[in-house]
């Protein structure tokens, strides 16, 4: 945890101060999980608020603030869900947004060390998105949250709300089906 | 059997790069203002949707005492249905009354 319980009572009792701090101490860490689940980093900060939004108004609802991070991590799956079910309409423009010309050049300065980093760190968060899109956006942001985020499956009971076993088989289930798009993705790049 | 495990492997390995190349993002200098503001115009909302809900549901509880007083006086015309249903019918249906069958008076004097 990286607040004391006392402060999320205080915000529960409508603190301005107190939810001012549970903001800056989790402000980080959400942005970086919503950034890993939504891969588009113009709207992280939208997304962000508006989970912390829902947090704002739900606060009272929460019954122990024991449970506070598992309600945070639901509120922000379910922010990063309701956010791609409107993208998905706009699914094809997200081919487009790295565009030929935009590569080139990076191509084309990426002469130093840290260009060649980034350009490497790029290429895996390609892989990585385009791996992802063979399963559905909830077993993407599911995996996300074991796989990248590096959950717990208790901890993922607690925000899913479902038994361990039926966890399991989903995970199982999603993660053969990215190895299997690994697997011919590989071999599509083996021969050349 | 290996070469499952082997890509196992390779792809647990690519999920921990994916986590390495997505660093935790700074929120910009504006990213509390705004979710303030934002919290500020949700709540302004909510304020007067529950304002107006609450009117609405003052206006319904007055509607329906209201109906219930006036159900609840005695009407005013008594008569009305002072009347019994067969009463009623006999008024309805004048052929049916008793003076059809009533006895014929015959005057033979006057023949």
């Amino acid at each position: 945890m990286l607040v004391d319980f006392e402060l999320i009572k205080r915000a529960q009792n409508r603190d301005s101060a107190a939810f001012n701090e549970i903001v800056l101490a989790y402000r980080k860490r959400i942005l970086g999980t919503i950034a890993r689940l939504i891969a588009r980093s113009e709207d992280v900060e939208d997304v962000a608020q508006e989970v912390f939004l829902r947090l704002y108004f739900s606060l009272d609802q929460l019954r122990t603030p024991e449970v506070f991070e598992p309600w945070l991590y639901r509120l922000t799956v379910n922010a990063a869900f309701d956010y791609l079910r409107k993208q998905r309409r706009r699914q094809e423009f997200r081919m487009s947004d790295l565009s030929e010309q935009q590569v080139l050049m990076a191509d084309a300065t990426a002469g130093s060390k840290v260009e060649h980093e980034e350009q490497a760190k790029k290429k895996v968060r390609e892989s990585v998105d385009s791996l992802l899109g063979a399963v559905s956006e909830a077993d993407r942001i599911l995996l996300m949250l074991k796989e990248v985020e590096g959950l717990s499956l208790k901890e993922l009971e607690k925000i899913y709300k479902v038994n361990e076993n039926a966890l399991k088989v989903r995970l199982f289930r999603a993660r053969q089906r990215v190895l299997k798009a690994f697997g011919a993705a590989g071999k599509k790049e083996g021969p050349g | 059997m290996s070469m499952r495990g082997n890509e196992d492997e390779k792809l647990d390995a690519l999920f921990r790069a994916y986590r390495d190349a997505c660093p935790d993002p700074e929120a910009s200098a504006n990213f509390m203002p705004t979710l303030w503001a934002r919290i500020d115009s949700r709540q302004t909302f909510l304020f007067s949707f529950r304002r107006m809900a609450n009117a609405f549901i003052t206006a319904a509880v007055a509607l329906s005492i209201a109906l219930g007083v006036y159900m609840s006086i005695p009407r005013s015309n008594p008569g009305t249905y002072s009347e019994t249903y067969v009463e009623v019918l006999a008024e309805a249906n004048p052929l049916d009354t008793p003076d059809i069958v009533a006895p014929v008076r015959l005057d033979l004097n006057g023949r």
